[in-house]
C-alpha cells in the first residue's frame, strides 16, 4: 500500500509538472468561435445586409397594416399595442443587428456590415466593391427613411461610431430624410458603372445593376412624395425606365418551401398551415371589403375553411366565436360597421377585437396564395396543414410596380389617380394571379378570367370617376390598401397623410385612446442612451405630416 | 458482495483474536465528566500501539492492556487524561473540562489547517453526521440551511435538476455568484451547463451532482473574502471545502472498519394544488373545450349548472372530444371513439399523472491503516438510484473514491485522492409557462393547468396510426403532456473523474516544501430530441435530435514554502509563500439534427438535417501569494494575505490585480489572568475583524471583436443553395476591461459559556464590488448593442448569526437546539444605465410582461421589473372602461416599473437534536421571511379557474381604483374570468408578484443505535436505524392555500436570476429510512 500511494503519487505529480506549463500562456484573448474582424468574406456580409432589410420590412408592413385594418390588430389600446419594445428589432437590425426573421434567427443587421464593406475596399483598392457597397447604401437609405416615417426621428448623423459617440442624439425626421436622399445618391452612383457582384447573392434582383437603379429611383421617388416635391417627383416619375414600372421589376423577397434548416417559408404560411390549424386573423375589414366588390383577388388572399360563418349566415357559436351573440356596442351600431362575422366563411375578426383564444383553428380564414404562398380558395373548404398550397413559396413584396401606381396617382389630380387605379389593379391582380399555380391541386375553374377582372377594374375606375370627392377619396385608398395587402409599409404613411379610407371600422375599444402618428422610440435605445427621453404618447408627428390626422381613428 | 464482505469479516475477526492472546489482562472502567455523570464516545488508546475502544451509552469501557503500559483519555472539550495499567483491572477516571477547549482546527483556503481561535472572519463546519444518509444525492440540498448565510435554490424538485448556492448574496450580476467547490484542495466545478433559456426550455444538472454526500468527512464553508483571498478570483463568491473521506487522510493509528449505509425513500410531489372540483371547462360557465376551467358547473341545475348545456346531454355526457375535434387524422384513428359519450365530471388528472418516485442508496466505506499510523486509506463506493416522480426523470449515480496519505520518510509526506463519479440523469423538457401553453416544449405546464373535466389519463395521448400527439381541443392544438413525458428526452451522462495528489517535503523543524497538483475533468454527454408528430413547437412537429459532449478539464498547480517559527517565547509566526496556476478549458461539440424520417428512432442517420455543434473557452490564470500569521501569547493573532493573480483573456495593460487582506483575533480570556470569565462562566471568547479583497476577472474573450458566421440561413432564391451570414458582432470588445475589485470588511464575536452548553457566533460583513465587470447593453444606435465594462458598485451588507444551547446535557437525555440566521442588503450604489436587465425575460430577449431582474442605482440587486397597473398623480389605481387595470411599461417618471425584490428579510434555521439513551430525534425547520417571487403558478391556477379560490365565481367584482376616463372611483362590475384571466393572469405583472415567505420542516429523523452489548454477539461495531423525512411540510403562508405553491425553485434557470417561478419547479416530499453499519 506504501508504495503503491509513493508511486502513483509521484505519477501524478510528475503528470501535473509537465502540464503546468500550458497553464501559466496569458496570450488567450481570440475567441475560436468566430472569425476575426479581418476575415469577414463582403458577399456574406451583404447576405447580412439584405436578410436584415427584409426582416425589417416584416415589421414595418405588419405594424403599418396593423393600423390600416388590412391586418387584424388585437386589443382595444392603441398606446398599450405598441409598447417600446415594437421597434427594438428594426432599430438594431438597421444600425447594429438583431434577430432574424426571414428564413433561420440569427443576428443580422445593416449598418456595421456596410462600415465594413466600405473598409474592405478602401483595404483592397484592386477589388471593385461598387455592387455590394452600392445595394448596402440603398437598403440602408430606405430603412432610415422607415424609420422616420414609424418614429418620427432617427439617429444618422452620430450613428455607428461608438468611439466618439457612445449615446448618439437623434437627427430630426426631415434631415435624416435628406441624409437618405443623399446616401441615394452615392449609391445611383455606385450602380451606374454596372458593377460585378464578384458572385455575392443577390436575394432581390440577381445581380442586375439596371433593376437596382429602378428601385433606387423609386426610393428617390418616395423622398419626394413624402418631402411633397412634386415636381421633383414627376421628374423621375416621367420616364417608366427611372423606376420599379413593370412586374419585372417589383422589389420582393422570394421565400421558398423548405421547412427546417432554414425554414425558408413565407412566415404567415408558418403559422397559418400547421397540423393544429391557423394561427393568425384576419382582418375582417379588409375580407369584407373585398367580398362586397367581388375583387377578383380575394380568393387568392384568403382561404376559408368553412363556408359560413356564425353570426353571419351560420347559428352564432359562443364558444368558436364568442362576439356572434354578443350585442355590438353603440359605436358600431351608430357607424353601421360590421362588429363580429362577416358572411360566407370569412372567418376573421375585427379591429381591437382582444378576446381569447377559442378553438377555431380549423374555422378560421387562413393566409391564400398570395403572397404567402398558402392554399388557392376553390370553394373546396377543406383545412389548412403542413406542406398545403403553395408550400410557403410565397413572397415578401416591398415595393411593386402597382404600389408606385397608386403613388403617381397620389401626387396627381383625379385623372391621374383615375389612371393609377387602372394601372396598378392591372398591375397588381396580374402578378396575384400568377400565384394560383403555385396551389397545384387546387380547381383553376374558380380563377377569374380576364373578362371579369377588366370589368372589375373598369367598375372601381368608374365608381371612382362618378364619386364624389369623398367617396373619389375612399375607392382610391380602398383599393391601394387592398393592392398592399402582405406589403404595407406605406399603408399607415398614406391614411396620415390622407386620413382615409374612413370606411374603415373604429377599435372595439370606444375609447382606445388617440390614434398613433408615430411609434415610441425603441426601448432598447432609450434604456442605454442618456440623450434620449421616451415619448409619453403616440401623437408627435413625422416632419411630413405637421397637421397630424384629425380624422385618424 | 455479500460473500466478499464476510470473507473479510472472517479476517478481521481471526486478526483481532490472534492480538488478543498477548499477555494481557482486560481493564474495564467508568469515565465521568466533572460532573460525575457518565461521558459516552471517550477514546481511548494503549500509547503506543494501535490498541483503542470507546465508552458505551453509560460511560463503560474495556480494553486489553498490560501493566505498565499507558491508557490515554480523549475528548472533545476536556483535558486528556493518562493512566498507567497496574496492578488493578478497573480504572474509573473522571475528566475535567477544558477551559482552553475547542481549539478546533479548521481547514481554510489552499488546505492550510488553522486552529479556528486563530481566524480573523467566520468559517462555518459542517460534519459528515449532517451528510449523510440523505434522500437527496445532491449535496448541495443536503447543506440547505446547515450554515448561515449558505443560500440554497433548487431549479424544482426534478430528482437531478440544477441547484444555485450562493454564500451572503450576490456581489455582481453579469458574472457567477456561484460558490467555489474545493474538494480535497483542488477546484471542483460545480457548473450547470444548461443550453437555451428558461423560455425556450433549459435543463441540466449542476455538476456537484457528481459528488457523493455519504463519502464527504467534512464541509468548511468560509463566507467573506478574508477567507478566501488565496483562493483567489474564483474564492470571491465564498468557498465551499469539501474534505472527502477518501481525502481526509487522517493520522493516527486504526483498524480496517468497514461501513455500509443503505437508504431506501419515497419521492413525491409535494407541491399538489387544492383542485376546486365544482366547476368544469369553459368560459363565462358556458361549456367549452378551452384551457380555462370557467365553465359549467358539474350539479345540474342552478344558473351555472350544466342543464342548461345544449352540449352536455341528459345523462350528463358530452360528445367524445376525439369525436368533435376537426383534426381527420385523430378521427380516423379512433374509430370506436366517432360518436361515443365522455361524462362531464371532474376527473383527478394531476395527481394521476405523476407517480411515486423513490431513492435508493448505498455507500460502503473502508477505512484503514498501517499499525504505524504513517499510512492510511480509504475507499468508498456509492450507488444512488433516484427515480423522479415526474415520468421520464430519474438519477442513477456510481462513485468509486481512493484515497490515501503516507509519511515515507521524516521528510516526506504523500497524499493522493482519485475520485470517479458516472452520473446519468434523465428528464422530460422543462420551460417556462406563464398560463397560455407553454413557452418552449415543456411537461409541465399542461399538466397544472389541465381543466377539472379534461380526463388527462384517460383520454389517449399518440395516435395509433402515426404516433402523434392527441389532445381534447379540437384543433389538437397544445401538445399533450404525455405525449411530451414519453417522447422528448433529455439525458446527461456525466463520467467524472477528478484526482489530486500533494507532496510534503520538511526541510526541518521550521520549514516544508509543498506541491500539489489537481485535474478535475468531466465529461457530459447529452442526448436531447423528441420524436416527430407533436403539435405547437417545430421542433416536436418535426422532430429533433441533438447529441454533443460538454468537456470540462481544470488543471490547478500549488506550490508553496511553509514556515513555522516561534520568534520569542510569547510570539510565534507561521507563513505562506506559494505560486499556483489555473486552467479552465471548456470544449463542447457535437450534432444537432431536425426531420426525423421514421418515427421512433432517435439517431443522426434518421434525420434529415444536421448541423454542427461546436464551442469552446479556455482561460488561464496565473498567482502568487503570501500569507503570515503572527500570533502572541495565544491571545492576539494576526493574519496577513496578499495575493496577485494574472489572467489570459485581457490585454496586458489590464491583466493582472493585486489584492491584500488583514484579520485580527483577540481572545480576551487567555489575554487577562483572572477569574472574571468564572464569573458569567464564560469558557471562551473571541472577537475578530478582518479586512478582504477579492478580484473578478472575466470570462469569453471580451477584448478582440469579432465577425459571426452563421450557415444555412436563407434559402437562395436565383440558385436554390443554402445562405450563409457574415455579421458584425453586436458585442463591442473593450480592451479597456479590467478586473473588478471586491472589499470587505467583516467584524465577529464568537463564545461559549456557562460549561458551554450555550455557543454563539454572530458576524456582520459589509462587501463593495467596485469596478463591476457588467455586460453593458449599448445603444444599438452606436452600432453595438452589448459590452462588457467596468461600470458601477455593488454594496452589500449583512448578518449572520448562530446560536447553540445544550438544553438537557443528561446522562440519557441530550437536546442540543441551534439556530442560524441569516439577513443581507444588496444594493447597486452605482449605475450608468436607467437599468441593466440581467436575468429573466429581458435578459435573453423576452417581454417585459414576463418580468426580469434589473440593476437600478438606488435599488436593491434582487429588484424585480415588469409591466404594472396604471396610476395617477396621486397613486390611485387606474382602471380601463372594460373594467380590468390599466397596463403600463414605465410609471409616471417614465422609469421602468419596479414591482418586487426578491431578497429575502431573512433566514433562519432552527435545528434540534435529542438524544434519549439509544434513540435519537432531529428535526430541522427553515423559515425563509420575505422576498418577492413572481408566481405563474399561483397566478395560473387562479386565472384558470382550478383552485379552490376560484370556487367562489358567481357573483361579480369591482377593481378597487379609479376610472381612467372618468377618475372617479371605479364601479365597473365584471365577472369571475375577466377579474381572474384578464386581470390576475394576463394583466399587469404586477398582480402576478407574491410574498415567497415560507415556513418548512426541512428534515425529521428518529434514530436507534443498537447498544453496544446487543451487538458483542454480531460481526456489526455499530448499527444504526433511522427514519427520515425530507421537505415533509411546508407553507407559503402569503400565497393562496389552495396553490399549495413551493417557493423554492428557480425558474429562470440557475444563474443570478431570482424570484421567478414559471410553472417549471413542483417541489418534492421524500421519506423513508436508512441503516448504517460498521463492522
Amino acid at each position: 500500500m506504501k508504495s503503491f500511494l509513493k508511486y502513483i503519487t509521484i505519477v501524478l505529480i510528475a503528470g501535473g509538472l509537465t502540464q503546468s506549463c500550458e497553464t501559466t500562456d496569458l496570450e488567450l484573448r481570440t475567441s475560436p468561435n468566430a472569425l476575426a474582424s479581418d476575415q469577414a468574406d463582403p458577399n456574406l456580409l451583404l447576405t447580412s445586409i439584405q436578410l436584415a432589410y427584409a426582416t425589417n420590412q416584416q415589421t414595418f408592413s405588419d405594424v403599418s397594416q396593423e393600423l390600416t385594418r388590412i391586418d387584424y390588430m388585437f386589443g382595444r389600446n392603441y398606446f398599450n399595442n405598441y409598447p417600446g419594445s415594437t421597434l427594438n428589432g428594426v432599430w438594431s437590425r438597421t444600425y447594429s443587428s438583431g434577430g432574424n426573421g426571414v428564413g433561420d434567427g440569427v443576428s443580422v443587421g445593416i449598418l456595421t456590415n456596410l462600415q465594413t464593406l466600405e473598409a474592405i475596399d478602401e483595404a483592397n483598392p484592386d477589388i471593385d466593391y461598387s455592387f455590394h457597397i452600392g445595394v448596402a447604401k440603398a437598403l440602408y437609405a430606405h430603412s432610415l427613411m422607415q424609420l422616420v416615417d414609424f418614429i418620427g426621428e432617427a439617429a444618422y448623423t452620430q450613428a455607428g461610431n461608438p468611439g466618439e459617440f457612445p449615446a448618439p442624439t437623434l437627427d430630426g425626421g426631415e434631415s435624416v430624410y435628406d441624409a437618405a436622399f443623399a446616401l441615394l445618391g452615392e449609391a445611383a452612383n455606385l450602380m451606374g458603372s454596372g458593377p460585378d457582384d464578384l458572385g455575392a447573392p443577390d436575394l432581390f434582383y440577381a445581380g442586375d445593376t439596371g433593376k437596382w437603379e429602378k428601385l433606387i429611383g423609386t426610393l428617390q421617388m418616395k423622398y419626394h412624395m413624402m418631402k411633397g416635391n412634386t415636381a421633383q417627383f414627376n421628374a423621375i416619375a416621367s420616364n417608366p425606365a427611372n423606376y420599379i414600372s413593370s412586374e419585372d421589376d417589383n422589389l420582393f423577397l422570394q421565400y421558398g418551401t423548405s421547412e427546417l434548416q432554414p425554414d425558408s417559408r413565407h412566415p404567415d404560411y408558418a403559422q397559418d398551415y400547421t397540423p393544429s390549424g391557423a394561427n393568425i386573423y384576419q382582418s375582417n375589414w379588409i375580407m369584407e371589403t373585398m367580398l362586397e366588390k367581388n375583387d377578383p383577388r380575394i380568393r387568392y388572399y384568403f382561404y376559408r375553411q368553412v363556408d359560413a360563418t356564425p353570426g353571419a349566415d351560420s347559428d352564432p357559436n359562443e364558444e368558436t366565436l364568442a362576439c356572434s351573440l354578443a350585442q355590438p356596442p353603440q359605436h358600431f351600431v351608430d357607424g353601421g360597421f360590421t362588429y363580429c362575422s362577416v358572411p360566407n366563411g370569412y372567418w376573421g375578426r375585427t379591429h381591437g377585437n382582444n378576446e381569447g383564444t377559442p378553438p377555431d383553428n380549423f374555422t378560421r380564414t387562413a393566409v391564400g396564395v398570395y403572397p404567402a404562398g398558402g392554399r388557392f380558395d376553390d370553394n373546396s373548404f377543406g383545412t389548412v396543414g403542413l406542406g398545403l398550397g403553395g408550400g410557403g413559396a410565397g413572397i415578401e413584396p416591398i415595393l411593386m410596380s402597382s404600389y408606385v401606381d397608386f403613388w403617381i396617382g397620389y401626387m396627381g389630380d383625379d385623372a391621374a389617380k383615375a389612371q393609377a387605379l387602372e394601372d396598378g389593379l392591372t398591375k397588381s391582380i396580374a402578378t396575384v394571379q400568377t400565384f394560383g399555380d403555385l396551389d397545384v391541386n387546387a380547381d383553376t375553374s374558380f380563377e377569374p378570367d380576364a373578362g371579369r377582372i377588366a370589368a372589375y377594374i373598369q367598375s372601381v375606375v368608374d365608381d371612382f370617376n362618378a364619386g364624389d370627392a369623398e367617396t373619389k377619396n375612399n375607392i382610391y385608398a380602398e383599393q391601394y390598401f387592398i393592392t398592399l395587402y402582405g406589403g404595407g409599409t406605406e399603408a399607415w404613411n398614406y391614411y396620415r397623410l390622407t386620413g382615409y379610407p374612413n370606411t374603415v371600422p373604429p377599435n372595439w375599444e370606444a375609447q382606445p385612446g388617440p390614434f398613433p402618428l408615430t411609434l415610441l422610440y425603441p426601448q432598447n435605445e432609450v434604456v442605454t442612451n442618456p440623450n434620449l427621453t421616451q415619448k409619453t404618447s403616440l401623437d408627435s408627428p413625422v416632419f411630413w405630416n405637421q397637421g397630424g390626422c384629425p380624422t385618424c381613428y | 458482495m455479500r460473500t466478499k464482505l464476510n470473507g473479510i469479516l472472517t479476517l478481521l475477526l481471526a486478526f483481532v483474536v490472534q492480538i488478543s492472546f498477548a499477555q494481557e489482562k482486560t481493564i474495564s472502567g467508568t469515565v465521568t465528566d466533572q460532573d460525575g455523570l457518565p461521558l459516552p464516545g471517550v477514546n481511548i488508546v494503549v500509547e503506543g500501539t494501535t490498541t483503542g475502544t470507546q465508552t458505551d451509552f453509560d460511560g463503560n469501557y474495556q480494553i486489553q492492556a498490560s501493566p505498565g503500559q499507558v491508557l490515554l483519555f480523549t475528548y472533545i472539550g476536556q483535558k486528556n487524561e493518562r493512566r498507567t495499567v497496574g496492578a488493578g483491572d478497573v480504572i474509573n477516571v473522571q475528566m475535567v473540562e477544558d477551559a482552553q477547549a475547542l481549539e478546533e482546527v479548521v481547514v481554510t483556503a489552499q488546505g492550510i489547517k488553522r486552529e479556528k481561535k486563530a481566524l480573523g472572519y467566520a468559517v462555518s463546519s459542517v460534519g459528515a453526521e449532517a451528510l449523510e444518509q440523505r434522500a437527496e444525492g445532491d449535496v448541495a440540498r443536503v447543506l440547505a440551511g446547515k450554515a448561515s448565510g449558505v443560500q440554497i435554490t433548487s431549479a424544482g424538485g426534478m430528482s437531478g435538476s440544477g441547484t444555485a448556492v450562493t454564500v451572503r448574496g450576490l456581489s455582481s450580476f453579469s458574472g457567477s455568484n456561484q460558490a467555489l467547490f474545493i474538494v480535497d484542495g483542488v477546484p471542483f466545478s460545480n457548473d450547470t451547463n444548461a443550453t437555451g433559456d428558461f423560455i425556450g426550455g433549459n435543463v441540466g444538472s449542476s455538476r456537484f451532482l457528481d459528488l457523493d454526500p455519504n463519502n464527504i468527512a467534512s464541509v468548511e464553508v468560509l463566507k467573506g473574502l478574508a477567507a478566501a483571498t488565496l483562493y483567489g478570483t474564483r474564492g470571491k463568491n465564498g468557498v465551499i471545502l469539501i474534505t472527502t473521506k477518501a481525502g481526509s487522510g487522517e493520522g493516527g493509528a486504526k483498524k480496517t472498519e468497514i461501513t455500509i449505509n443503505q437508504s431506501f425513500f419515497t419521492n413525491e410531489i409535494a407541491s399538489t394544488p387544492n383542485y376546486q372540483n365544482d366547476y368544469g371547462n369553459g368560459f363565462d360557465q358556458s361549456f367549452g373545450w378551452f384551457f380555462s376551467n370557467w365553465g359549467p358547473s358539474f350539479q345540474r341545475d342552478g344558473v351555472a349548472g350544466w342543464g342548461n348545456q345544449p352540449a352536455i346531454d341528459d345523462q350528463g355526457t358530452l360528445e367524445h372530444p376525439y369525436s368533435t375535434t376537426a383534426v381527420a387524422s385523430t378521427r380516423a384513428a379512433f374509430p370506436e371513439l366517432q360518436g361515443a359519450r365522455y361524462p362531464w365530471k371532474p376527473y383527478d388528472s394531476f395527481s394521476q399523472f405523476f407517480r411515486p418516485g423513490f431513492v435508493s442508496n448505498t455507500n460502503v466505506n473502508i477505512a484503514g491503516g498501517t499499525d504505524d499510523g504513517n499510512t492510511n486509506f480509504n475507499v468508498n463506493l456509492g450507488y444512488l438510484d433516484d427515480q423522479g416522480f415526474t415520468p421520464g426523470n430519474s438519477l442513477s449515480r456510481f462513485n468509486l473514491s481512493v484515497g490515501g496519505r503516507s509519511q515515507l520518510s521524516n521528510k516526506f509526506t504523500v497524499q493522493a485522492t482519485a475520485n470517479f463519479a458516472r452520473t446519468d440523469y434523465r428528464t422530460p423538457p422543462i420551460a417556462s409557462s406563464r398560463g397560455n401553453g407553454t413557452d418552449g416544449l415543456s411537461v409541465f405546464g399542461n399538466v397544472f393547468f389541465t381543466p377539472r373535466s379534461v380526463d388527462l389519463m384517460g383520454l389517449p395521448f399518440e395516435n395509433p396510426i402515426d404516433g402523434s400527439s392527441v389532445y381534447y381541443r379540437n384543433g389538437n392544438d397544445i401538445i399533450n403532456p404525455r405525449w411530451t413525458a414519453k417522447n422528448v428526452t433529455y439525458k446527461q451522462l456525466t463520467h467524472r473523474v477528478n484526482w489530486t495528489a500533494q507532496l510534503t517535503y520538511q526541510l526541518n523543524d521550521n520549514l516544508s516544501l509543498n506541491w500539489r497538483s489537481g485535474l478535475d475533468f468531466y465529461n457530459e454527454r447529452n442526448e436531447n430530441g423528441s420524436n416527430k408528430g407533436g403539435v405547437e413547437f417545430t421542433s416536436a412537429i418535426f422532430g429533433f435530435y441533438d447529441t454533443y459532449d460538454n468537456n470540462n478539464t481544470i488543471w490547478d498547480h500549488f506550490f508553496s514554502i511553509n514556515g513555522n517559527y516561534d520568534i520569542s517565547e510569547k510570539l510565534g509566526m507561521t507563513f505562506t509563500a506559494g505560486a499556483t496556476s489555473r486552467q479552465d478549458y471548456y470544449d463542447r461539440s457535437g450534432v444537432s439534427s431536425s426531420g426525423q424520417i421514421v418515427f421512433g428512432v432517435k439517431r443522426h442517420f434518421n434525420f434529415e438535417n444536421q448541423r454542427p455543434i461546436q464551442f469552446s473557452q479556455k482561460r488561464n490564470i496565473v498567482g502568487i501569494l503570501g500569507q503570515a500569521t503572527l500570533d502572541y501569547d495565544d491571545f492576539l493573532f494576526l493574519n496577513v494575505s496578499a495575493r496577485t493573480d494574472w489572467v489570459s483573456n485581457l490585454t496586458t495593460e489590464n491583466n493582472s490585480k493585486t489584492y491584500p487582506g488583514v484579520s485580527v483575533s483577540f481572545l480576551p480570556i487567555n489575554a487577562f489572568d483572572g477569574t472574571w470569565n468564572d464569573a458569567i462562566q464564560m469558557n471562551y471568547l473571541k472577537l475578530r475583524a478582518s479586512y478582504g479583497t477579492s478580484a473578478t476577472f472575466p470570462t469569453g474573450y471580451p477584448v478582440v471583436n469579432v465577425i459571426e458566421q452563421n450557415t444555412q440561413r436563407f434559402v437562395d432564391p436565383a440558385s436554390g443553395a443554402l445562405l450563409t451570414t457574415n455579421q458584425v458582432d453586436n458585442f463591442r470588445a473593450n480592451p479597456n476591461l479590467k478586473p473588478e475589485l471586491l472589499e470587505e470588511y467583516e467584524a465577529g464575536i464568537e463564545g461559549r459559556f456557562w460549561d458551554s452548553r450555550i455557543q454563539f457566533e454572530a458576524t456582520y460583513f459589509n462587501r463593495v464590488t467596485n469596478d463591476l465587470i457588467v455586460t453593458e447593453p449599448l445603444s444599438p444606435s452606436t452600432g453595438f448593442s452589448f459590452t462588457q465594462s467596468n461600470v458601477g458598485e455593488i454594496q452589500n451588507k449583512g448578518f449572520e448569526a448562530d446560536l447553540g444551547i445544550d438544553i438537557f446535557r443528561g446522562e440519557n437525555f441530550t437536546w442540543n437546539s441551534r439556530v442560524n440566521f441569516f439577513t443581507n442588503d444588496e444594493t447597486v450604489t452605482e449605475q450608468e444605465q436607467d437599468f441593466i436587465a440581467f436575468a429573466g425575460s429581458l435578459a435573453v430577449g423576452g417581454g417585459l410582461f414576463r418580468g426580469s431582474n434589473a440593476a437600478i442605482e438606488g435599488e436593491s440587486l434582487g429588484t424585480i421589473v415588469g409591466t404594472a397597473v396604471g396610476r395617477d398623480e396621486a397613486g390611485n389605481l387606474l382602471v380601463n372602461d372594460g373594467g380590468d387595470y390599466v397596463i403600463v411599461e414605465q410609471d409616471l417618471d417614465g422609469n421602468v416599473p419596479i414591482i418586487g425584490d426578491a431578497v429575502p428579510d431573512y433566514t433562519m434555521n432552527f435545528i434540534n437534536s435529542l438524544r434519549y439513551k439509544n434513540w435519537n430525534l432531529g428535526f430541522q425547520i427553515n423559515h425563509i421571511k420575505g422576498g418577492d417571487i413572481l408566481s405563474s403558478t399561483v397566478a395560473t391556477l387562479l386565472g384558470r379557474g382550478l383552485i379552490v379560490e376560484t370556487a367562489d365565481r358567481l357573483n361579480t367584482f369591482v377593481l378597487p381604483g379609479v376610472s381612467q376616463s372618468t377618475g372617479e372611483p371605479n364601479n365597473k362590475q365584471i365577472n369571475n374570468s375577466t377579474y381572474f384571466f384578464n386581470n390576475i393572469l394576463f394583466g399587469p405583472t404586477e398582480l402576478r408578484i407574491y410574498d415567497a415567505s415560507v415556513i418548512r420542516l426541512q428534515e425529521l429523523s428518529l434514530g436507534y443505535s443498537f447498544p453496544k452489548k446487543f451487538l458483542d454477539k454480531t460481526p456489526f461495531g455499530a448499527l444504526t436505524i433511522t427514519a427520515q423525512g425530507f421537505n415533509l411540510w411546508y407553507d407559503a403562508y402569503n400565497t393562496p392555500d389552495g396553490a399549495n405553491f413551493d417557493p423554492n425553485v428557480a425558474g429562470v434557470g440557475i444563474n443570478n436570476g431570482r424570484g421567478f417561478d414559471f410553472i417549471n419547479g413542483p417541489s418534492s416530499r421524500r421519506y423513508g429510512f436508512s441503516i448504517k453499519a460498521s463492522f
